[in-house]
């Protein structure tokens, strides 16, 4: 199995404590995080620990922390789904992308690809939705490409740095991701979650060819 | 708290339970009883006579609406205030559907619309309605509400996938005075 990318996923855990909580304190990163810019190093740490150490093994969270790493580059980022709901087979996805020399590129891409079919294969979820900032166009621009579609566009909804901004709300249906990956089956091939998985595998120490 | 030509509006009491748990029903989902992940979901009475209990609705936040005859016919209040964008979401369960069309409901408006910009000062309030919510849309229409879009399949009920549509009303848009034919927000809370 071709390795296309060197990056992939993983549970979130404690040890990451230290590199979240240094993305957090960035102002720069700190700017697109949804809710109060104005808390204290302490309340972010607080908020860290509690997503990182409250998945109890053998219980589905409400919750699941997923980090994007990398043999090169070590950890570059972190999806976190949210307001998973097995009723309505919906969660929330957000996108952290904590290394900056990987903002904008396709290890970001490919991520969201794989995270997306964790969503709908594994979880088996009908809808997977996201909220981001107007302004933070290179989020919105790597959803639509999933074929996620902007359903609501809440004008003034969020003030940063004293001015309102737009919100906008994606929504991506298990139909739509099975048209997606249809439409690129053979460029997704290499990279989905199932690739992925098997090319961790075979790079396991003793594993046999 | 506030008394109108049609509408008496109080702070909801535990006392309310019973009537509020008759607008539950799954096969008739309401939008503003919908959980934090916007499940549908049926509470017990205790549960919600304990949730009527409980400081915010002391606090006044969440509202009866009786009519002249003293007869509960509905909820509305506000909730989940973002004070760093002035925002907040405003609700309104009338349990009989035909009710948002009536005076009644231009009270309950008035009402909830003057605590939130006048009162509070909001910049702006948000309200969702399902695709079922055909009168409650008609009605957040109406008063000005303009739709922000669609959430697609957002909510799942017996067996239907419902869409969830939000809404928003900026405070510019609502006149100064709003509080109520007939009724005025600083003299009944005086």
């Amino acid at each position: 199995m071709p390795f296309v990318t060197d990056t992939y996923l993983r549970r979130a855990e404690r040890d990451d404590l230290d590199t979240v909580v240094a993305w957090m304190e960035d102002p720069e990163f700190e700017h697109f995080l949804y809710g109060d810019p104005a808390r204290s190093p302490k309340q972010i740490r607080g908020q860290i620990v509690a997503m990182l150490g409250r998945a109890v093994g053998h219980t589905m969270p409400g919750g699941i922390y997923l980090m994007i790493d990398s043999r090169e580059y070590g950890p570059i980022g972190l999806f976190s789904l949210q307001h998973l709901s097995w009723r309505n087979r919906s969660c929330n996805i957000d996108l952290y992308i904590g290394n900056k020399k990987m903002r904008g590129r396709l290890t970001t891409a490919i991520a969201l690809y794989r995270v997306l079919e964790y969503c709908f294969d594994e979880l088996n979820l009908h809808r997977v939705a996201a909220i981001i900032y107007a302004f933070n166009t290179a989020s919105w621009r790597i959803f639509e490409k999933t074929g996620a579609v902007r359903e609501l566009s809440l004008r003034d909804h969020v003030k940063r740095d004293g001015e309102f901004h737009d919100v906008y709300c994606y929504g991506l249906l298990r139909a739509e991701f099975e048209a997606l990956r249809h439409r690129y089956e053979d460029a997704v091939e290499g990279v989905s979650l199932r690739a992925m998985i098997e090319t961790l595998a075979e790079a396991e120490p003793g594993h046999e060819s | 708290m506030i008394s109108g030509t049609h509408t008496y509006i109080r702070s909801a009491e535990p006392d309310d339970a019973p009537v509020l748990f008759a607008a539950y029903d799954l096969e008739r989902p309401r939008s503003c009883l919908l959980d934090g992940k916007r499940e549908p979901l049926i509470p017990t009475r205790d549960e919600l006579r304990e949730v009527l209990g409980r400081k915010e609705a002391a606090q006044g936040t969440f509202y009866a609406v009786e009519d002249s005859a003293g007869r509960v016919r509905g909820f509305c209040g506000l909730r989940g205030v973002n004070p760093e964008a002035c925002f907040g979401e405003v609700y309104f369960l009338l349990l009989d559907e035909e009710d948002y069309g009536r005076p009644l409901a231009g009270e309950v408006f008035a009402f909830v619309c003057g605590r939130a910009f006048a009162r509070l000062g909001l910049h702006k309030v948000v309200a969702h309605a399902l695709d079922s919510e055909v009168a409650l849309r008609a009605f957040l229409v109406a008063h000005g509400f303009e739709s922000g879009g669609i959430q697609r399949e957002a909510v799942y009920a017996r067996g239907r996938r419902h869409h969830l549509e939000t809404f928003s009303l900026f405070a510019d848009a609502v006149p100064k005075n709003t509080a109520g034919p007939g009724c005025s927000v600083a003299a009944a809370e005086g």
